[in-house]
């Protein structure tokens, strides 16, 4: 309960701290971020490509929005089936695997869709990006308002956040948990892994696609990055930063995140490297991340009171 | 005809960097155990130190010899001051702290050489082509064949008919067993991490004069080393080799066909056969 | 007493075998489980103990042979369907699921076989009563509810093994396929072990496999002794014991 007051507060103030358009993108990097823990954290899958579905599901809602006057709700709903279905195709050839192979693989196969995205220059507008996304205004509705857009994305974070806290409460949260933990004693009980790794694919890439539509929309443009292995591993870093362990490690490793490269890129053009540096250290020195680090110091407090 | 064989030789030889760098990528990730996100990374900066080493020595054989050594010092201190404190970290830390050096190594690239592309001719020895009687074949690319190929060799070698390799591959197979048979474990896994970068190094000085050099080429090829390691089995070094040339040749041949989709058929290759051999071309279920 | 008609086994292999390449672990056996019995295998290290275990829970198919569960040939169905058909094994190297509670470990080999997976992704774990009551029974069957909210880390490796037993049950199978359950346990926690095993006769048909002879003599009804993959005696635990070819194999070998 005061995790979901602490959010509803930092979504109305956000948007007095920064610009709109940073805190929206904060929201779309949280969803994005919530769609890999459920593999990550929850399931124990290093999918190291989910920028397949985010950016698959940028492009097609992208295309539709621009050639088709689409409007918003069709293209989020879009992208939430694209990301699903390519989803579905890199997970079935991914579950297959473990360990190192499932991870070179969920690389592999990300890999694959970018130099599409990056040669299909008719459709993706290749290097360049796909530009002049259009936000149509609907139901009369102003989506060109950054605020309004801003209202838009949080209530669907919220919605998203949900969702997701229905799902890992529900018998598949504690089954994906139970493969994390043990995944032959989770096969025995009676339990058909590799299909419910799949699912948590679908899951996690819907969730993914609906974020890809949403910053698609948010930019106006679908840059070929959005598909690339670097945004890959941006959402596993913010995951891992804000901890995997919980419901909202992911939001808060999306604050983390989008305030560390938006403040470094206005700094340096070769900011990345310095996100490279912080990757390195967060490793090497802050694993387990901000929640975790939170938790420990609430035992800490909670162990120096007598015991009830 | 002529312009399909010319292909196949094309293939040949991409084919063999294609082995080099799965072999090393296979042997890091067979010994260590770890994802090694940056292996694209080295073979970027073996190019460039190059590129370096010729401007400075003017000698494209010395450059040879002291790119991949110096991408194998990296190595060393990549291995010694950061993944040795990992090893028990767990693959996602693993991963952030490889793919963040990647990130690293890749702008310290574009700060040092700068961020547009640069070509590099090779020697003058192998400048021009040879007549091959059905076409007119570059000295560079049957160079970088042999060459490429007797390090493949070289390496296959060390590591089936030397203690040491036999030790190696006996880490790829059951680390306990190694370091209870009172082998400096730790030693290993440097050596093992070295050997693949200097393999990494070797590769990306070999393809400098061939395809030129640009910021990008590291991540392009991680991704193909990764393909090659998933088709041939992690740790299985013939199969390394084996799907680097199956890939080389196939790559060269779509694109005589069909150049924009010759790198994304790499990646579609890998997935028809995965699914139809999940276990990859070589391994066993 | 009226006479039961000849009661066909509800667990029976015929003719099993497992070949590994050249090392047949398993070499042609026939066994027959009668319903309600505690029916134990012995045999010395390697003797085919395990992967006839395996074999039955679908870890890998057979080379030849059958596997009659109620009389359906159940051999090669994959290890996830059979929890479902009734069986339901706990392993000899404690199996469980660290980071969850005593009761969710339970709980989720009860949901598994439970009646209905509705509201798989959207209702909320403790709203399957059904489940939950499963749960809370298999922890009590092994004395185990006291601790249902302890990590499964946090507890003793002699609990552990109580809780290694108790998701077997939790998914109230026919037939209970125990792995040394005693394995790496004090006396006095194998004393626990074996009341609770012997509390457990009559109430589900179970296959034993075990080291520690007095177990096995306290507890079992029959007794199948497997040497180099086959089955060299088979009987009550008395004619085992006087059993010579028993003795052999046992030379120079483990039984405590």
């Amino acid at each position: 309960m005061r995790a979901f007051f602490l959010i509803l507060i930092s979504i109305c103030v956000l948007p007095l701290i920064v610009r709109p358009v940073i805190a929206t993108e904060i929201w779309i990097f949280a969803i994005f971020g919530l769609g890999l823990n459920l593999l990550l954290g929850y399931t124990g899958l290093l999918s190291f490509g989910q920028s397949t579905f985010f950016g698959s599901a940028a492009y097609v809602a992208g295309w539709l929005l621009k050639h088709y006057g689409v409007n918003v709700f069709f293209a989020l709903g879009i992208g939430v089936g694209v990301g699903a279905l390519s989803a579905l195709v890199v997970g079935y050839l991914c579950v297959q695997r473990s360990g190192l192979y499932f991870i070179m693989l969920t690389f592999a196969l990300n890999q694959l869709f970018y130099f599409v995205a990056y040669q299909w220059t008719s459709v993706t507008g290749g290097e360049d990006g796909m530009q002049g996304v259009p936000r149509p205004e609907f139901l009369g509705l102003d989506f060109k308002d950054p605020l309004v857009y801003y209202v838009f994305v949080s209530v669907l974070f919220l919605a998203s956040l949900w969702l997701m806290k229905r799902i890992v409460e529900s018998p598949l949260g504690r089954i994906l948990q139970a493969i994390r933990e043990n995944e032959l004693r989770a096969e025995a009980v009676g339990y058909h892994v590799p299909r419910f790794k799949l699912l948590a694919f679908v899951i996690g890439g819907a969730f993914s696609g609906a974020a890809g539509v949403l910053y698609a929309m948010l930019f106006g443009i679908v840059p070929l990055e959005a598909i690339g292995f670097v945004f890959s591993g941006n959402v596993v870093f913010a995951t891992l930063i804000g901890g995997s362990g919980s419901l909202y490690g992911p939001i808060i490793g999306s604050f983390v995140f989008i305030w560390l490269s938006e403040s470094m890129s206005v700094v340096w053009a070769r900011w990345p490297l310095l996100l490279g540096v912080a990757f390195v250290i967060v490793v090497l020195f802050f694993r387990g991340g901000v929640v975790e680090a939170w938790h420990r110091f609430w035992t800490w407090r909670r162990s120096s009171k007598p015991a009830t | 005809m002529n312009l399909f064989l010319g292909q196949i030789l094309n293939g040949i030889a991409t084919g063999m960097l294609y082995a080099l760098m799965g072999l090393g990528l296979s042997l890091i990730t067979g010994v260590l155990n770890i994802p090694n996100f940056a292996h694209g990374a080295l073979f970027a900066v073996g190019a460039y130190f190059l590129v370096s080493v010729v401007g400075v020595l003017g000698n494209f054989w010395l450059g040879l010899l002291l790119a991949p050594l110096g991408v194998a010092l990296l190595g060393l201190v990549i291995e010694y001051a950061g993944i040795r404190r990992l090893y028990a970290a767990g693959h996602d830390y693993q991963l952030l702290f490889t793919f963040g050096l990647a990130l690293i190594l890749n702008e310290l690239i574009i700060l040092i050489w700068g961020p547009v592309g640069i070509s590099h001719l090779p020697p003058a020895l192998l400048r021009g082509g040879v007549d091959l009687g059905f076409t007119f074949y570059p000295k560079y690319r049957l160079f970088v064949m042999v060459m490429a190929g007797l390090l493949v060799a070289a390496t296959w070698l060390f590591l089936e008919k030397t203690r040491y390799g036999a030790i190696m591959r006996a880490g790829i197979e059951n680390k306990e067993m190694v370091s209870l048979l009172g082998i400096d474990i730790h030693r290993l896994f440097t050596v093992a991490f070295a050997i693949g970068a200097f393999l990494a190094g070797i590769a990306g000085a070999l393809t400098a004069p061939i395809r030129g050099l640009s910021p990008q080429m590291g991540v392009d090829m991680l991704g193909i080393a990764f393909v090659v390691v998933a088709l041939g089995g992690l740790g299985n070094l013939l199969g390394a080799i084996a799907a680097g040339l199956l890939i080389g040749v196939a790559q060269a041949v779509v694109a005589a066909y069909w150049t924009e989709a010759s790198t994304a058929v790499i990646f579609a290759v890998m997935a028809l056969v995965l699914l139809v051999r999940p276990q990859g071309m070589f391994g066993i279920r | 007493m009226a006479q039961v008609l000849d009661m066909a086994a509800i667990l029976e292999t015929r003719n099993l075998s497992k070949s590994f390449g050249a090392l047949a672990a398993v070499q042609d056996v026939s066994l027959a489980i009668d319903a309600g019995g505690l029916h134990s295998i012995i045999g010395p290290n390697g003797a085919g103990k395990t992967t006839l275990f395996n074999l039955l829970t679908g870890t890998f198919p057979p080379t030849s042979g059958r596997i009659l569960l109620d009389q359906q040939d159940v051999a090669g169905t994959p290890a996830h369907r059979i929890a479902h058909l009734g069986l339901a094994r706990s392993f000899q190297r404690t199996n469980v699921f660290p980071a969850f509670s005593l009761l969710e470990n339970v709980w989720i080999a009860a949901f598994a076989t439970g009646r209905s997976w509705k509201g798989l992704l959207f209702r909320n774990t403790s709203q399957y009563p059904e489940a939950n009551e499963q749960a809370r029974q298999a922890l009590r069957d092994v004395g185990l509810i006291d601790k249902q909210n302890q990590l499964a880390r946090e507890i003793s490796h002699g609990e552990q093994r109580q809780l290694e037993l108790a998701i077997a049950l939790a998914a109230q199978p026919r037939v209970l396929l125990l792995d040394e359950p005693a394995a790496g346990l004090s006396p006095e926690e194998t004393r626990r072990m074996v009341a609770l095993v012997r509390s457990l006769k009559g109430r589900y048909t179970m296959v034993l496999i075990e080291h520690k002879m007095d177990i096995i003599m306290s507890v079992s009804d029959r007794i199948s002794v497997m040497h180099f993959g086959r089955l060299i005696a088979e009987g009550a635990p008395a004619e085992i014991q006087r059993n010579p070819e028993v003795r052999r194999a046992y030379l120079g070998g483990v039984a405590t």
